[in-house]
């Protein structure tokens, strides 16, 4: 940043070209605002790095904030309408009204009662098996990473297996074996599943980190393994972990709702993937009642977005390479604008 | 040659450990298959009927013959019968919808990947650019709807209000199969939305792939190298960088294939798509498990069998592989 801030604004501007002759050169103020360098260190200079690198991520924080929102949603659902999300609490398929602001289900139930007690559920079954996957692709990466050898081996071709059965198609048979599969079942079963990107990015990190020096001083001070492992290695792989654990939210939240939708779950629960179970079975979209189906669709589609926001930022801050691609298209239409050219990119 | 070796006993290793969890998952829950079939008859079964439905579902004899019955009559392609659609065999049926469902999943993969990688080719190259800092998110997202939820969409929108697209069956009743034009366009314009549905899902993910590694690609020195050479910036994007960038791609779409193919099994159901996930969800209604094992079975051997392809593909491409 402060290579920019410094950059000689005649260089850049007054080299024989004559429209920039007549004019005045801009003011260093002026260059900051094209380039968008902030004039002085905001409040986020102040948090630890890798926070403030998180919280000064635009895209990031869109996701962080919509993903409190609909948490919040969650947490205060019963305050958010009076009806119970199990009961019929009207005639069926009524529009949406003042009374029902969703409308009505088939079976006369509210369809935004349920939308909130259903966010409870597959929130936490989607966090939930998305926090169990990451902490599991952790701990089996970074020993197959750290001990290396035979260990190494046995656990990538694990791994391996497991990055290559089919996730949807193997709960699938778990969840028709164990009759209704509640959603703790299917959060379990799908944490259990879907370790295995973690475990192989943890893994490669964890590889270039165990010849690093700090590693190496560690080791030749006789500290015990877990102790390198948890205060020298874990700290830098958070950002994988976050990684690992917004990737496996977006896909348990996927899972859990089409498992529930074509019928493998507990048809009593009420998630978002069962409203949309309820919905296709009693045939909403061709008797018309759209609302039925679009709110949980929508709700899902959200969640996704937002994980994929975070997403976004997670890998910003750990590919920096990423992070710096926002800023050249800055740097070339600054260019460009002074006809100058920004093929050097 | 010794790498593809190598990979090759891997998946045939991975391929014994996908049937073992076949075996053994149905044996871990309580109640097995035939339990539910001699409780439907509510004891009005003696001994040796009651022996026999046993044996029909292997469940007799030791575990160690019950699983050498298992892997014999895997290899003879023998899944068994089917309970929903009586005396067919379950592979049979097996295979009629794996066809349906290979055409879906086929299209969808090669426009999603071909467009999806391109376009992360061309928002790598003007990164931080307005197709880049627009797309790249909007296309990603998308990735995270699930198909489900963009079948429902696509099919309320297209099938039920503007009735563009027909609301099932992968062909029209009255046209005869076999290989003429209007029975070939007639599966593709019963295939559109379905097909639809799964690129929407999964040409984000090759974007985004493809732009970030390009990203990284792009400031080494090979690529540094081949500019000040002064070759055309068309060689340099192609032929150097999305070349390299194209690797962990291949790898990513073999691995993807599960994933899909999971997906597929949702979006037939919405379209009513006689693929695999059609005869999945009756035989889940009607608890058929000799189908609902022999799908995991073959979702995985194709999972496998795209692993082997993209090694292939890999050994092809990178020359460093060739040794």
């Amino acid at each position: 940043m402060s290579e920019l801030t410094h950059t000689p604004s005649i260089a850049l501007t007054s080299r024989g070209d004559k429209a920039t002759d007549t004019m005045r050169a801009p003011t260093q103020q002026e260059l900051m605002r094209e380039l968008g360098v902030k004039p002085k260190p905001g409040w986020t200079s102040r948090l630890p790095p890798s926070v403030a690198a998180f919280v000064t991520n635009g895209k990031g924080m869109a996701g962080v904030v919509i993903l409190l929102a609909l948490v919040l949603t969650a947490v205060f659902a019963p305050l958010l309408s009076s009806y119970d999300p199990g009961r019929r609490a009207g005639k069926p398929h009524v529009q949406p009204s003042y009374e029902h602001v969703l409308g009505t289900t088939r079976m006369g139930k509210d369809v935004f009662t349920q939308l909130v007690h259903g966010a409870r559920v597959s929130l936490a079954v989607g966090f939930g098996a998305g926090i169990f996957a990451a902490m599991i692709g952790l701990a089996i990466g970074i020993s197959s990473g750290y001990f290396g050898g035979k260990v190494d081996d046995i656990l990538t071709f694990f791994v391996n297996v497991v990055l290559v059965l089919p996730g949807l198609p193997l709960i699938i048979v778990i969840a028709t074996m164990v009759e209704q599969a509640s959603p703790m079942v299917i959060g379990l079963v799908l944490a259990l599943t879907g370790w295995g990107w973690a475990a192989r990015t943890i893994r490669t990190q964890t590889l270039a980190l165990r010849t690093r020096e700090f590693v190496l001083s560690a080791e030749l001070m006789g500290e015990k393994k877990w102790r390198i492992i948890l205060v020298e290695i874990f700290p830098n792989m958070l950002s994988f972990v976050m990684g690992g654990l917004v990737l496996g939210t977006i896909a348990a939240i996927l899972a859990e709702a089409a498992l529930e939708f074509i019928g493998l779950g507990d048809p009593n629960a009420v998630t978002w993937g069962t409203m949309l179970f309820w919905a296709q079975r009693n045939m909403a979209l061709q008797s018309g009642a759209w609302w039925e189906v679009f709110p949980p669709c929508l709700a899902i589609m959200l969640t996704g977005a937002a994980l994929v926001l975070v997403n976004f930022a997670v890998d910003e801050i750990t590919n920096p390479q990423l992070k710096a691609s926002r800023n050249i298209g800055r740097i070339r239409k600054f260019l460009s604008r002074r006809g100058r050219s920004a093929d050097v990119f | 040659m010794i790498y593809l070796l190598r990979r090759f006993a891997f998946y045939v290793a991975a391929f014994f450990v996908a049937l073992t969890f076949n075996f053994f998952i149905p044996r871990l829950m309580p109640g097995d298959p035939s339990a539910r079939i001699i409780a439907s008859f509510q004891g009005r079964l003696n001994e040796a009927q009651i022996d026999a439905i046993r044996q029909s579902y292997g469940l007799t004899g030791s575990l160690w013959e019950q699983y050498l019955t298992y892997m014999g009559s895997v290899f003879r392609l023998d899944f068994g019968i089917s309970t929903v659609q009586f005396p067919e065999p379950t592979a049979s049926l097996l295979f009629y919808g794996a066809t349906w469902t290979l055409v879906l999943v086929g299209l969808a993969v090669f426009f999603a990947f071909i467009i999806g990688s391109m376009m992360g080719i061309h928002a790598a190259w003007n990164r931080g650019g307005f197709f880049d800092s627009f797309f790249t998110p909007i296309n990603v997202m998308m990735n995270a709807f699930t198909p489900a939820i963009v079948a429902l969409l696509l099919f309320y929108a297209f099938s039920l209000q503007l009735q563009w697209f027909p609301l099932g069956r992968a062909h029209s009743t009255e046209i005869m199969p076999g290989f003429t034009f209007l029975f070939i366009g007639n599966v593709l314009y019963h295939a559109t939305l379905p097909v639809l549905s799964i690129f929407l899902v999964s040409f984000g993910g090759w974007h985004l792939g493809m732009r970030n590694v390009m990203i990284n690609l792009l400031n080494e020195d090979f690529v540094i190298l081949a500019r000040a050479k002064g070759l055309s910036d068309r060689r340099v994007r192609y032929r150097y960088v999305a070349r390299n960038a194209i690797l962990p791609q291949i790898t990513a779409l073999a691995l993807s294939i599960g994933f899909l193919l999971g997906g597929a099994l949702v979006t037939e159901q919405v379209f009513n798509y006689p693929g695999l996930g059609k005869f999945t969800f009756t035989a889940i209604g009607s608890r058929d498990y000799s189908f609902i094992q022999g799908q995991l079975l073959l979702l995985t051997a194709s999972v496998l069998v795209a692993n082997m392809l993209s090694d292939i593909a890999n050994v092809i491409l990178d020359p460093r592989l060739r040794t």
